[in-house]
C-alpha cells in the first residue's frame, strides 16, 4: 500500500509527459561545462570524454582502456569515493493484443517512470588497487501477491583490481588481477560482454526487462557467457603487452558462501541452469593497434561452464556449456567526431545430464529433447557522436539455436530472433543522456509471423523506448 | 584455504599501498616527475613524446619554457581551449612546480620524429607562410619567432612535426577566443582564413628534416 508520499510522486512521475518537458528545460539552464563530475572524473579531473569514447558509457576510449586496465588507479584518491546514477524510463510495445494480463505481459507499457538507481564505490584505493563497485535499486523488480510491484536493491558490477605496470622506452606491461561478478567484466573493450546490459545498444540502463521496460529489448536466449553476470564471481589474471596483445584467463565459481555478496540474488534462487557448479574457466585475447586518431582491436573469448538445473540442489543433473567468440571494435576519435564500430560472435554448444533429456531414464526430468543444443548469438552496433552531445546508433542482435521442442514451448521450437534497434541521443552536459531506441524485430522465436500459435507477429513486439539517465 | 586466501589478498593490498617507482598518483610530490611521465603522460602524449593521435600534441622535443606555461597554465586554468580544460586541468592540478620542471625537462629531451608528409600544393602553401608570413592579412612569418627550423625558441613553441589537426585546432583558439591570453597570436592570426592555417600546419606536420 503506497503512503500519501508515494502517491503524489506517482501522480507526478505518471504525467510523463510534463515530467520530459520540465527535465529538458531544467537541462538546458544547466552550464555547459561539467563542474559536477561523477566520481572517476572527480578522481582525474578531467572530462568524462576524456576516458569514454563521445561520453558514452561504457564505450572506452584508448586512454579510458589504459585507466582501467592499471586497476583504476589514475589521479589522486577522492574524499568520498562515492557516485550516483538513475535512470527515468518509458517502453512502449507495438502491440498488447492477446494479452489476458497486460501489466504482468507488459509492465508499465508506455509509462515514464524513474525506475532505477545506482550507488557506486569506485575508484582508488592504493597505488595499484582500485575498485569498481555497483549496488543497484530497482524499483519494479516484481509482483507481489496483491499484484503491486515490489523494489529491491542488490548488487551490480563489480571488479576488484590489483594492477601493476611496467613501461619504459622499450615496452610497456601492464599486469593484473580482478575479482568480479561478471565474466568479461574486466575487459575494456565492452564487445563481447557489455557488463552494463544485454541490450544490443549498450546503453547504461538497467535491464528494462525487468523493470517496467517491457520483455521486448533483448533476444529470448543468449549463451551462458552473457548470462552468468552477478550469479557468478570469479578472478581473473590479465596482461596487456605494449599496447598491441590482451590475455585474460579466469576461473568463475557460483555467487555464493564467501562470495554471495557478489550476488545479485541468494544463490539459492539463482535462475535455472545459472549456478556454476565447482570452477569454471574464462579465456581472451586481443590483439589491440592505434594509429593516427584510429584503434581497432579483434578478439577471441570463450568459457567452459557447468551448471546445475536446480540451483537449491548441489546433486541435481548439471548442463554444461561451451563457448566460443570472436569480437571486434573498431574507434575514430578526433574531436569533434566519435565512431565507434562493434561487433561479436559467440558460438555455444550446451550437452545435458542424461536425466534432463533422456526419456529412457528412470529419473528423466525433460528439461530437453535433445542431448545437447546449440546457440549463434551476433551483435553489431555503429555510433556517431558529434561534440560529445549528439548522438545516433545502430544496432543489431541475432539469436540461432538448434530446434529442441522442450527447451522452446513456441511452434517453431527454436530461439531465433532478429532485432534492428536504431537510436539517437544527446547529452545536454556530460552527466546527463537522453535518448531513444526502436527495437524492430523482423523475426521471433522463429518466425515473422504468428510466432505464438495464437497470431501474434514478431513486429508486434517493437518497442520504443525513451530513457534519461544521469550521473553524479 | 579460505582463510588462506583472504590472509593473500589482504597482504597484496597492504603491499600495494605505496608504489613510488610505478605510481599512477597524480597529488603526491614524492613522485618523480619522470615515473609521472611513463606512468600516465605516455597514455596520450607517447612513452617518447610522439604521441599517435591527432587529438593529442607531440611533446618531443618541445621546448622546457613553453611546457612549463602550458602545465602552470592548465594548473591555474589560465588555459582554457576546450582540449586543455577536457583533459588537461585535472592532470595538472596538484602537480607541484618541480613536477612540472621535471615534465618539461623530461619530454624537452625526447627525439621528435618525423611526421605524416602532405601534398606538395599544401607544402608549398605552407612553406610561403612559414617563411614570408601574409602581409596583406599582417601574419608575420612564423619563422621570426618559431626559429628557422620551427624548433622553437624559449617561450615559444617547437611546431615542426606537430599534428596538423591539432595545430589547425589552435590557431581556431588563437583566433575565436580567449582560451590562451597572454600570447601574439591572437593578433597573429586574426586574419587568417581556415585554408592559410590548414596550408600552414599541413607543412609544419610535414616539416622537411633538411629544411
Amino acid at each position: 500500500m503506497q503512503g500519501p508520499m508515494a502517491q503524489r510522486i506517482a501522480r507526478v512521475f505518471g504525467k510523463s509527459w510534463v515530467v520530459i518537458t520540465v527535465f529538458i528545460a531544467v537541462l538546458t539552464l544547466l552550464p555547459a561545462d561539467g563542474w559536477a563530475l561523477p566520481l572517476f572524473a572527480r578522481q582525474t579531473g578531467q572530462n568524462c570524454l576524456a576516458c569514454h569514447a563521445g561520453g558514452q558509457f561504457p564505450e572506452l576510449t584508448p586512454y579510458g582502456r589504459k585507466f582501467k586496465l592499471t586497476g583504476y588507479t589514475m589521479g589522486e584518491r577522492a574524499t568520498v569515493p562515492l557516485a550516483v546514477m538513475g535512470v527515468a524510463s518509458s517502453a512502449k510495445v507495438a502491440s498488447t493484443a492477446g494479452s489476458s494480463d497486460i501489466e504482468a505481459d507488459f509492465p508499465h507499457n508506455g509509462r515514464f517512470e524513474f525506475t532505477t538507481a545506482s550507488v557506486l564505490c569506485c575508484g582508488k584505493i592504493t597505488d595499484n588497487i582500485g575498485t569498481f563497485i555497483q549496488w543497484t535499486w530497482d524499483r519494479f523488480d516484481h509482483l507481489n501477491d496483491q499484484g503491486s510491484w515490489v523494489s529491491k536493491s542488490h548488487a551490480d558490477q563489480i571488479d576488484l583490481r590489483y594492477a601493476d605496470r611496467f613501461i619504459d622506452k622499450n615496452q610497456d606491461l601492464i599486469v593484473g588481477l580482478s575479482l568480479n561478478n561478471n565474466p568479461g567484466v574486466a575487459d575494456v573493450w565492452n564487445t563481447h560482454n557489455s557488463a552494463f546490459t544485454p541490450v544490443p545498444t549498450y546503453v547504461p540502463v538497467s535491464n528494462p526487462s525487468g523493470n517496467a521496460g517491457g520483455p521486448f529489448v533483448d533476444v529470448p536466449a543468449m549463451p551462458i557467457i552473457q548470462s552468468l553476470g552477478q550469479a557468478s564471481a570469479g578472478a581473473t589474471a590479465y596482461a596487456f603487452w605494449n599496447n598491441t596483445i590482451y590475455g585474460e584467463f579466469g576461473l568463475y565459481k557460483a555467487a555464493d558462501k564467501a562470495f554471495s555478496a557478489f550476488g545479485e540474488v541468494p544463490a539459492g534462487e539463482i535462475d535455472s541452469f545459472l549456478r556454476l557448479k565447482g570452477l569454471n574457466p574464462y579465456w581472451r585475447l586481443a590483439l589491440n593497434h592505434d594509429w593516427g586518431a584510429n584503434s581497432a582491436m579483434v578478439g577471441l573469448h570463450g568459457m567452459s561452464a557447468e551448471t546445475y538445473s536446480d540451483a537449491e540442489d548441489m546433486s541435481s543433473p548439471t548442463a554444461r556449456f561451451t563457448n566460443y567468440g570472436i569480437d571486434g571494435q573498431y574507434q575514430y576519435i578526433l574531436d569533434p567526431h566519435v565512431v565507434t564500430a562493434m561487433f561479436s560472435y559467440t558460438h555455444e554448444k550446451q550437452r545435458y545430464a542424461d536425466a534432463l533429456w533422456n526419456t529412457s531414464n528412470p529419473e528423466y526430468l525433460g528439461a530437453f529433447a535433445n542431448s545437447s543444443n546449440t546457440l549463434d548469438y551476433v551483435r553489431a552496433k555503429l555510433t556517431y557522436v558529434y561534440q560529445a552531445k549528439y548522438g545516433a546508433a545502430l544496432a543489431y542482435s541475432s539469436i540461432r539455436g538448434s530446434s529442441d521442442s522442450i527447451l522452446y514451448s513456441n511452434p517453431a521450437a527454436v530461439p531465433n530472433s532478429r532485432l534492428w534497434a536504431p537510436e539517437v541521443f544527446w547529452n545536454p552536459v556530460q552527466y546527463v543522456r537522453v535518448g531513444v531506441q526502436y527495437f524492430m524485430w523482423n523475426q521471433y522465436l522463429g518466425a515473422k509471423s504468428n510466432y505464438d500459435g495464437n497470431g501474434r507477429n514478431a513486429k508486434d513486439n517493437n518497442t520504443l523506448f525513451l530513457y534519461v539517465w544521469a550521473a553524479y | 584455504m579460505k582463510e588462506i586466501c583472504f590472509a593473500s589478498v589482504a597482504m597484496l593490498a597492504l603491499a600495494g599501498c605505496t608504489n613510488l617507482e610505478r605510481s599512477r598518483d597524480l597529488a603526491n610530490p614524492d613522485i618523480n616527475p619522470e615515473v609521472t611521465a611513463l606512468q600516465v603522460c605516455s597514455n596520450c602524449h607517447g612513452v617518447d613524446g610522439n604521441s599517435v593521435s591527432p587529438n593529442f600534441p607531440r611533446l618531443a622535443g618541445q621546448q622546457e619554457v613553453y611546457l612549463v606555461a602550458q602545465l602552470e597554465g592548465f594548473r591555474s586554468h589560465h588555459r582554457s581551449d576546450p582540449a586543455g580544460y577536457e583533459y588537461m586541468w585535472g592532470i595538472s592540478r596538484s602537480l607541484t612546480d618541480g613536477q612540472i620542471k621535471g615534465l618539461a625537462e623530461y619530454f624537452s629531451r625526447q627525439t621528435a620524429k618525423s611526421n605524416i608528409a602532405t601534398t606538395e600544393p599544401q607544402m608549398a602553401a605552407g612553406r610561403k607562410i612559414f617563411e614570408q608570413g601574409i602581409p596583406e592579412k599582417e601574419t608575420a612569418p612564423c619563422f621570426a619567432c618559431h626559429g628557422a627550423n620551427a624548433e622553437g625558441m624559449g617561450a615559444f613553441p617547437r611546431l615542426a612535426g606537430q599534428h596538423e589537426d591539432y595545430l589547425v585546432k589552435q590557431l581556431h583558439v588563437f583566433q575565436e577566443t580567449e582560451g590562451r591570453p597572454g600570447t601574439p597570436m591572437k593578433q597573429i592570426t586574426h586574419l587568417l582564413s581556415h585554408d592559410d592555417m590548414v596550408n600552414v600546419a599541413g607543412f609544419l606536420q610535414a616539416f622537411p628534416a633538411s629544411h
